[in-house]
C-alpha cells in the first residue's frame, strides 16, 4: 500500500514539473517542429523520417562543398539569417491524429517554433496542420499524399510530393509510350488494400485513366496486413490482364510476390505505386523473384559524386538503410521549408509564409526529380512529378523513364525468377 | 455536509484550473482529461456499477464522432446536429447488440463486444458514406460559434465541463434509483438477485443503452475537438481500452473513479510523450504501461477506493485526547 502512495506522489509530481515546465526559447538557433509516427504501426516510416531530416540537417548547419551548389550545403548555417543554426524539435504523432494535433499545438505553443513538418500519415498531416492554420504557422509536408489536403483553403500549408494525380498521369504517359513500342497495355488489372492509401490512390488512378477513355477491366481489393492473397492472385491468372498495377504496404507487397511464385502466376507487366515496393526490405526478401517490376519513384541515386549520391551516402550512414523514395521526399519537404527560412532572412511567420509563396526551384537545386517546385494558390508544388523505374537485376532500381531522366531502357515482359 | 464542502472545493478548483494553467497545451490537457473523464463515466454505468465489461465501447464513441463529422461533411450543418443523432443511433445499436451479448457472461461479454467493435471498424472501413479509410473531416475554417472549431481549449474546456457534470448527475441519480440498486445486486451477484425477483435482463440493457448514448456524446466532441475522424481513431479498439484503463484505474463503480482516472492517465500519457516522444524509442509506452502495472498490482480497486478506504479508516481510529 506504501508503494501505490508513493506510485501516486510520484506520478503527481511529474505532472506538476512538466506543468510547470515551460518553453526557454532562445533565439540563436532556429526551431522548427516535426511530427512522425515515431511509435505504433508506422514506426519504421517515421524513424526513417526522423534520420532523413537528421541528415538534412546536418547539410544545413555544417558546411558541405562537396554537395557543389546545392542550396544551403556550402556554409554552415542560414546566410540568411547570419549564419544561424537550424534545431528540429522531433515529436511522436503516435500514429493517432488526435496526439499529432496535440504535439503540433505543443511545438507551437511551449517550443516555439518557426515552422512545422511532417506527418506522414495523410489523417494526421490533416489535424496536424489544422492546428498551424489556426496560429498563423507555416506547415510544409513533403509526403502525404491524399488529395484533399490541398483543397481546404489553407493558408499556411504548402506541399512539395506528387500527389495521386500526378502518378496516375505519370503512369498513362508511361503506358502509352510502351504501347507505342509494341507492347500490349489494353487489360489493366488495379490491385490494392482497402486503407486510406490503396483506395485513394486506386479511386485516382481509375478516374484519370477514364478521363483518356481507359476503362480499368479488373479490380482487386484485399484487407491490409493479409495473410492469404491466393484467391487475389488466382483472380489475374484468370482473367490474364496484360498490365498489373499494385498499390501495397511492404508487408502485402512480399507475400503477393512470394503468392505470385508458388501459383507460378507472371502478368507481363507489373507495375508498382511506390509504397512497399520501394521498401528496402522488400528488395531484400523477394527482390530476386520480383526482377522487372516497374515502379513509381521520385528519388533517384544519380551518378556516383552527385549531389543525390553524397546525400544518400551520409543517409546510409546514419539510418543503416538505403535511401527510399519516402524519406527522400520527406528530406526534400524540409530544404523546401529550411530553403524558405533563409530567403525570408527572418523567423517570423508571415515572411517565411510569403518566401515559401515565392518559392521557385529548378530541378538542378533538387534533390528529387521533379521538375522544380512552385506552389498554386492551394500550396501544391505544380511542378511535383514522378519517374519509373525498374528492378532490372533483382537487387537495385534503375530509372526508365521519362527519356530525359532515364539511366537504362525498359525491358519486356515481367520475368520474375 | 462536510462532503458537500469538499465537493465545492473540488468544483471550485477545476472550474480555475485553466487560469491558473493557462498555457494552450495545459488547457487543452485539461480538456482532455475532461473529455476522457465523460467517456470513461459514461462506461462507467454498464462496466462499473453493473460489472459488464464492455471492450466495444468504441462503437458507441465512433457512431457519436461520426454522426458529427457527418452532419457537417453531407449536410453542411453544424456538428452539434450530430450529437442528438449520435446519441438516438447509439441507444438504438446497445438495444441490437445488448439483447444478444448482455445473456453473456463475464469474459464471453467482453470478447462479444470486441467482435462487435472490430466489425463496425471494418463496416466504416469499406463503406464510402461515411468516407471509408479516408475518414471525415469537420470544418477547417470556422464559418460560426455552432461549428465549435476554436482556436483556444477555453469553450472546449467548459462546454466539457458542462458535458461532464450532466453526465456525473445522471449517474448519480441512477445510482441512488431502484436501478442503481439492481445493477449492484446483479454485480455482485446475478443469480442471487434473479431469485430475488430482480428484472436482471432489463436492467441491464437499460444501462447499456444508457451508457452507449453518453459514450457516444463523448465521440462527437471528440471529433469537434479535433476536426477529423476516420476508422482507426473513431472506432479503433485501443481508444476502448483507454477508456476502461482509467476507469478501472480512478475506481470502476463509484462515481468520481472515471474523472480520477482520466486526471492521472492523460496528463501522463501527454506529457511523458511530449518528453520522451521525440527520442523515438517508444519509452512512452513503457513508463505508461509501468505505471498502470503497478496501480493494477497493488491497488486494483483503484485509486479512489483506496482514498476512501484511508478516509474512513481515518474516521473509524479513535480520537485522541
Amino acid at each position: 500500500m506504501s508503494m501505490s502512495k508513493l506510485v501516486g506522489l510520484l506520478s503527481a509530481a511529474a505532472i506538476m514539473m512538466a506543468l510547470g515546465t515551460s518553453a526557454f526559447a532562445q533565439q540563436k538557433t532556429v526551431k522548427i517542429g516535426a511530427v512522425f509516427p515515431l511509435t505504433g504501426q508506422a514506426a519504421s516510416a517515421g524513424v526513417h523520417a526522423k534520420a532523413a531530416i537528421e541528415v538534412a540537417l546536418d547539410i544545413i548547419n555544417n558546411a558541405h562543398p562537396e554537395l557543389g551548389n546545392f542550396p544551403l550545403a556550402k556554409n554552415a548555417g542560414l546566410a540568411g539569417l547570419g549564419g544561424a543554426k537550424l534545431e528540429v524539435v522531433f515529436a511522436d504523432n503516435q500514429g493517432s491524429p488526435a496526439t499529432g494535433q496535440n504535439q503540433a499545438l505543443r511545438l507551437i505553443t511551449e517550443e516555439k517554433v518557426v515552422a512545422l513538418t511532417g506527418a506522414y500519415q495523410s489523417g494526421i498531416t490533416l489535424t496536424t496542420s489544422a492546428i498551424s492554420e489556426k496560429y498563423g504557422i507555416p506547415f510544409v509536408n513533403g509526403e502525404s499524399v491524399a488529395a484533399n489536403l490541398t483543397e481546404r483553403g489553407f493558408k499556411w500549408f504548402f506541399r512539395t510530393t506528387p500527389i495521386a494525380t500526378d502518378f496516375a498521369k505519370v503512369y498513362y504517359d508511361f503506358l502509352t509510350e510502351m504501347k507505342a513500342s509494341g507492347a500490349k497495355t489494353d487489360h489493366i488489372a488495379l490491385v490494392h488494400d482497402t486503407t486510406e492509401y490503396g483506395a485513394s490512390v486506386a479511386a485516382t488512378i481509375t478516374s484519370a485513366f477514364k478521363e483518356k477513355g481507359i476503362a480499368i477491366a479488373q479490380d482487386v481489393a484485399y484487407t491490409t496486413n493479409a495473410t492469404d492473397v491466393q484467391s487475389q492472385v488466382l483472380q489475374l491468372k484468370e482473367k490474364k490482364p496484360d498490365v498489373v498495377i499494385m498499390i501495397s504496404y511492404t508487408s502485402d507487397a512480399i507475400l503477393f510476390a512470394k503468392t505470385m511464385q508458388s501459383l507460378d502466376y507472371k502478368p507481363p507487366m507489373l507495375l508498382a505505386d511506390d509504397a512497399g515496393y520501394s521498401d528496402p526490405s522488400f528488395l531484400k526478401a523477394v527482390g530476386k523473384i520480383s526482377i522487372g517490376a516497374f515502379n513509381r519513384s521520385s528519388w533517384s541515386v544519380g551518378a556516383p559524386g552527385s549531389a543525390t549520391a553524397i546525400i544518400a551516402k551520409l543517409y546510409k550512414d546514419k539510418s543503416g538503410d538505403e535511401m527510399d523514395d519516402t524519406a527522400a521526399r520527406e528530406m526534400q519537404g524540409f530544404f523546401v521549408l529550411a530553403d524558405a527560412i533563409d530567403r525570408a532572412g527572418s523567423t517570423e511567420s508571415a515572411k517565411i509564409q510569403a518566401a515559401l509563396k515565392a518559392t521557385d526551384m529548378k530541378p538542378e537545386q533538387l534533390m528529387m526529380g521533379y521538375k522544380g517546385i512552385k506552389f498554386d494558390d492551394k500550396g501544391q508544388n505544380i511542378l511535383a512529378s514522378g519517374l519509373i523505374i525498374q528492378l532490372q537485376d533483382g537487387e537495385n532500381y534503375v530509372a526508365v523513364f521519362p527519356k530525359a531522366n532515364a539511366e537504362k531502357a525498359p525491358v519486356m515482359p515481367y520475368k520474375g525468377w | 455536509m462536510r462532503r458537500y464542502v469538499w465537493l465545492l472545493i473540488a468544483l471550485a478548483l477545476v472550474i480555475a484550473y485553466p487560469w491558473v494553467f493557462s498555457t494552450p497545451f495545459q488547457q487543452r490537457l485539461g480538456a482532455l482529461v475532461l473529455l476522457y473523464a465523460i467517456a470513461a463515466s459514461a462506461w462507467n454505468i454498464i462496466g462499473g456499477y453493473a460489472g459488464q465489461v464492455s471492450v466495444g465501447h468504441v462503437v458507441f464513441f465512433g457512431c457519436g464522432a461520426y454522426a458529427a463529422m457527418g452532419a457537417y461533411a453531407h449536410y453542411g450543418l453544424s456538428p452539434l446536429v450530430g450529437i442528438p443523432a449520435g446519441f438516438a443511433a447509439s441507444v438504438a445499436i446497445a438495444a441490437v447488440i445488448g439483447v444478444p451479448t448482455l445473456r453473456l457472461a463475464g469474459h464471453y461479454f467482453s470478447m462479444a463486444t470486441i467482435a462487435v467493435a472490430e466489425l463496425a471498424r471494418l463496416i466504416v472501413t469499406n463503406t464510402d458514406y461515411l468516407g471509408a479509410a479516408v475518414g471525415l473531416s469537420g470544418p477547417t475554417v470556422p464559418r460560426n460559434v455552432f461549428d465549435l472549431s476554436f482556436i483556444s481549449a477555453l469553450p472546449y474546456y467548459y462546454l466539457f465541463l458542462i458535458v461532464l457534470a450532466i453526465t456525473l448527475v445522471i449517474t448519480w441519480w441512477m445510482a441512488r434509483s431502484r436501478m442503481g440498486f439492481y445493477l449492484r445486486a446483479i454485480k455482485d451477484s446475478e443469480r442471487a438477485a434473479r431469485s430475488l425477483g430482480a428484472p436482471a435482463s432489463r436492467t441491464k440493457l437499460h444501462a447499456y443503452m444508457l451508457s452507449a448514448g453518453l459514450t457516444s456524446v463523448a465521440g462527437a466532441l471528440y471529433a469537434m475537438m479535433f476536426g477529423f475522424v476516420d476508422p482507426e481513431s473513431g472506432l479503433g479498439i485501443l481508444i476502448s481500452v483507454k477508456i476502461l484503463i482509467m476507469a478501472a484505474l480512478g475506481g470502476a463503480g463509484l462515481l468520481f473513479g472515471p474523472l480520477v482516472g482520466a486526471a492521472i492517465l492523460v496528463p501522463l500519457e501527454e506529457i511523458s510523450n511530449a518528453w520522451l516522444g521525440g527520442k523515438g524509442a517508444g519509452l512512452t509506452f513503457v513508463v505508461y504501461g509501468a505505471i498502470i502495472m503497478l496501480i493494477a498490482r497493488f491497488q486494483p480497486g483503484g485509486i479512489l477506493a483506496l482514498v476512501n478506504r484511508l478516509l474512513s479508516k481515518r474516521k473509524g481510529a479513535p480520537h485522541a485526547p
